[in-house]
């Protein structure tokens, strides 16, 4: 049933203050709020962050942080006598080893210097550049009207920097179209995909450009509320933003501006699962249609774009769609790639949409090593041989290949890195962050793991037998999108990289 | 209207179908079964089980018949290759996180298990167990409702009914992954939650995970449904009473209600009209009229008899002390029509408004 409720909606918010999910936390919330003992103990439990009460160290499982240590860093950790937990990807690849404190602060045990792309005024984004926040593009779009914005956009060719490439304009009309009146912005930063870190480095170093973006979108689609859902691991990057609003003032003001902590869960960064979560309930991704653009936050219709998208919007609105359009090469615009691990100098690049692997790589600095492998966009998208370091990195080629860009979090994998390990870490990743919705993607990412595990375990190829099948099934049966993708490590490790599982069958 | 009403086709055959309708709905009007073990007619549909999927023209991934809606002239297949081997793996995928039995089949139970039905219809892929660590409740000492984790599916058949049909919320989804499982708050026993032990959620579980305490294990083959109406109260909910055993030596071994849709109670129970059966067979239970005579004890009586007696005894008392010395109650387990027969008894046969009715307090 779709409940809705105010008080509903605060539960989380009040599990995080009481310090995580505890017999006593969940009466107390259940007699003030009114909302079930039960409901509150099993939203809570579906999430991380609060599903634990106390504090602990969290270490990165991340596979750039993997191969950078992680494994060797929680154990000294450990040594050292702090109560340490491996988490999934904390957004900091660029910084591996990554971890997080007691109270959610970064700390840097990789100590890399964080790699982005010069100041160059002619970039949409311009992460390296003077902090813009003038409103200016606002201001012209409140001038020159919705429609001209939208066809701004849709002239742009902008597509979703999520990861789905769904064009943005078409969001736009749809949510505009809606009979109903009451509508809602949302903002996804909730950034959990694995080797991704732009969305991060956007709120931190162009704060005022994505909540610019966001405003010219809620004037658009004729909303007067705009949320930021941003994961729970961000706690730096929450405060930017808080700040960045408080900055912005008078320019902004005519729009309710909410936060939303996420709370450790990454299938919240599905869109659905994500409105579930600021519900106050299990973020569980909903069946679709209906759709968010008609069905979302509350039951009303919801405009809901990737921090990255929103940021595209003002220079869009300022310099025109056409000229946003020209800046890419295979697809529109520019993009921020994230690369880590085996490259000399990891961190966000703003490249036009469709560079190779070798361009974007020499950008940062080189390969470190010889590199085998790549996975362009988290594990989600799987892993490519490096042979394949001629497919321009945008959506349509990378889909064409087998693969797909995604959020565009590119880890490379050089020589020194065993690919059935690689697959099981991603597998690991996938069997954690399964919500349990639906059987093909609970059962199945068990299955995969423990298979692989026990091929890594012997050697025995009959452990794999299925796993083609199984895929296949989750790929046709999921509900959402994690699951679909979530046999795509192990299946395109063995259609890439057959002679290492063979090597390790016949030892 | 009548573009409310239109015609789609399933597995080549033309359908009636109303807007707002699922492909579930038509399908079952038209006799085409689409398996299902997550869906209860009585509450809004999850998509969650899988294995309704159908293929839908014009969509590229295959959809939940449960939930999808029909639109004019949308074609459906509900059998082909495709479906076929996406239930294959997909049974097998159940099965390997389910308990099974020396054929490798999901367990009977007492309470049935769908799974098991469907694993014999089509061959589920032979995987490897996946070991799930489904938390279950061992210590919960409530008389009559018990979960077995390795045979739950995480269909939420349970929670949804318990909140979406009685609006109790003592059990939850909780946990993540291949962890999830059915929880109270604090796991503890169910009589220690909001529960109303009215066994819903095992009348609700498609694979015997909640299975009830005093009927655990599947009835002997000639047990036999008769169809009753419960006595606990005047709202007339219909019983099956499971019966076991022959003439004479017959026995009450479990009480259900009938199918959803059919009766006044559309598949629920309360916990006296589920549980309270024990008292059918008690050594104690009253089952013909006693009188106490002259000597202090209980004999035996006829009807007619006894209604003498009482009347006999009300005349006196009446007689004697006046009509408002009587006052007469009756019971929560009357019908509307007994607890009228009541007042009038009370105000025109003996004359006193001293009548009350045990649940008007």
């Amino acid at each position: 049933m779709r409940k809705k409720g105010a008080q509903r909606e605060r539960i989380l918010h009040l599990l995080e203050e009481e310090g995580g999910v505890t017999e006593d936390a969940v009466r107390r919330i259940s007699a003030e709020t009114g909302v079930p003992e039960a409901d509150i103990w099993g939203t809570g439990l579906f999430y991380t962050l609060i599903s634990k009460p106390g504090k602990r160290v969290r270490v990165c499982d991340g596979l750039s942080c993997r191969i950078k240590g992680a494994d060797e860093l929680f154990e000294r950790l450990a040594e050292q006598g702090k109560e340490c937990e491996r988490v999934s990807c904390l957004g900091q690849c660029d910084r591996a080893p990554a971890t997080l404190d007691e109270n959610l602060e970064q700390v840097c045990y990789g100590g890399v210097e964080r790699g982005v792309m010069p100041d160059d005024p002619s970039l949409p984004m311009n992460l390296g550049g003077p902090r813009v926040d003038s409103y200016a593009s606002l201001e012209k779009a409140k001038e020159i009207g919705s429609d001209a914005v939208i066809a701004e956009i849709e002239a742009a060719g902008l597509q979703g920097r999520g990861g789905a490439a769904f064009p943005a304009h078409i969001k736009w009309k749809g949510v505009r179209g809606q009979a109903e009146t009451e509508r809602y912005v949302i903002c996804n930063a909730d950034e959990a995909e694995p080797g991704t870190f732009k969305d991060r480095e956007i709120i931190l170093r162009q704060p005022h450009l994505l909540l610019e973006g966001l405003a010219i979108a809620a004037h658009a689609v004729g909303a007067k509320n705009v949320a930021i859902y941003i994961r729970g691991e961000f706690t730096s990057e929450r405060r930017m933003i808080e700040k960045a609003i408080e900055e912005a003032g008078d320019k902004i003001s005519d729009l309710d501006w909410k936060i939303y902590n996420g709370h450790g869960a990454y299938i919240c960064g599905e869109e659905t699962a994500l409105i579930e979560s600021m519900e106050g309930k299990r973020g569980m991704p909903r069946l679709k249609p209906p759709y968010p653009t008609e069905y979302g936050f509350r039951g009303k219709p919801t405009l809901m774009h990737n921090v990255e998208t929103a940021a595209c919007v003002p220079a869009i609105v300022e310099r025109g769609g056409e000229w946003f359009k020209g800046l890419g090469r295979s697809e529109p615009g520019t993009k921020l790639y994230c690369v880590s691990g085996h490259v000399n100098r990891p961190g966000v690049y703003e490249l036009p949409l469709g560079v190779t692997l070798d361009e974007l790589v020499e950008v940062a600095g080189g390969y470190d090593g010889t590199p085998v492998a790549f996975s362009p966009g988290g594990p989600s998208s799987g892993f490519l041989p490096i042979s394949a370091r001629d497919v321009p990195l945008d959506f349509k080629s990378l889909a064409n290949a087998g693969s797909m860009l995604g959020s565009a979090g590119l880890v490379v994998l050089n020589d020194t890195v065993d690919m059935v390990m690689a697959t099981k870490w991603q597998l690991d990743f996938f069997e954690r962050e399964s919500c349990g919705q639906c059987a093909p993607c609970r059962i199945g990412t068990r299955y995969l793991r423990r298979q692989v595990d026990s091929f890594l375990a012997d050697g025995d190829p009959d452990s794999l037998e299925f796993a083609g099948d199984v895929g296949w099934e989750m790929e046709e049966g999921s509900i959402c999108g994690l699951g679909m993708v979530a046999a795509k490590p192990l299946e395109s490790a063995m259609k890439h990289f057959p002679e290492v599982f063979e090597e390790r069958s016949s030892e | 209207m009548s573009s409310n009403r239109f015609d789609i086709e399933i597995n080549g055959k033309a359908c009636s179908a109303e807007k707002g309708e699922t492909v579930f709905e038509v399908a079952a009007r038209e006799g085409i079964n689409i398996p299902t073990l997550c869906h209860d007619t009585r509450l809004e549909p999850a998509g969650a089980c899988r294995v309704c999927l159908v293929e839908v023209e014009g969509q590229r991934r295959l959809e939940p018949g449960c939930a999808w809606k029909v639109s004019e002239g949308m074609k459906i297949t509900t059998e082909s290759d495709r479906i076929e081997r996406h239930r294959k793996v997909l049974y097998g995928l159940y099965l390997a996180d389910h308990e099974l039995d020396s054929e490798g089949l999901p367990v009977e139970t007492g309470n049935g298990n769908q799974l098991r039905e469907l694993a014999m219809k089509t061959e589920p892929l032979a995987l490897h167990p996946v070991e799930a660590p489904r938390a279950g409740r061992p210590a919960d000492e409530n008389p009559y409702i018990r979960f077995e984790p390795d045979l739950c599916i995480l269909c939420a058949r349970c929670t949804r009914y318990c909140d979406e049909v009685e609006a109790v919320n003592a059990i939850t989804l909780a946990n993540r992954g291949s962890q999830t499982t059915i929880a109270t708050a604090g796991m503890r026993g169910l009589l220690d939650t909001t529960c109303e032990l009215c066994g819903g959620c095992i009348d609700t579980c498609p694979t015997g995970a909640l299975v009830e305490k005093k009927s655990p294990d599947p009835l002997p083959a000639d047990a036999r449904k008769v169809r009753t109406t419960c006595n606990f109260c005047g709202v007339g909910c219909q019983l099956d009473l499971h019966v076991v055993g022959t003439n004479g030596t017959s026995r009450v071994a479990k009480v259900t209600s009938p199918p959803p849709g059919e009766t006044v109670n559309d598949g629920n129970l309360c916990i006296k009209g589920r549980f309270a059966y024990d008292f059918i067979h008690h050594e104690d239970r009253i089952t013909e009229p006693l009188i106490r005579g002259e000597d202090g004890e209980l004999h035996p009586a006829t009807w007619e008899e006894a209604i003498a007696a009482a009347a006999e005894g009300l005349g006196k008392v009446k007689e004697k002390y006046g009509a408002d010395a009587l006052g007469f109650v009756s019971s929560s387990r009357c019908t509307g029509e007994e607890n009228y027969l009541m007042q009038k008894i009370s105000r025109a046969v003996y004359g006193t408004n001293n009548i009350h009715q045990c649940s008007a307090t």
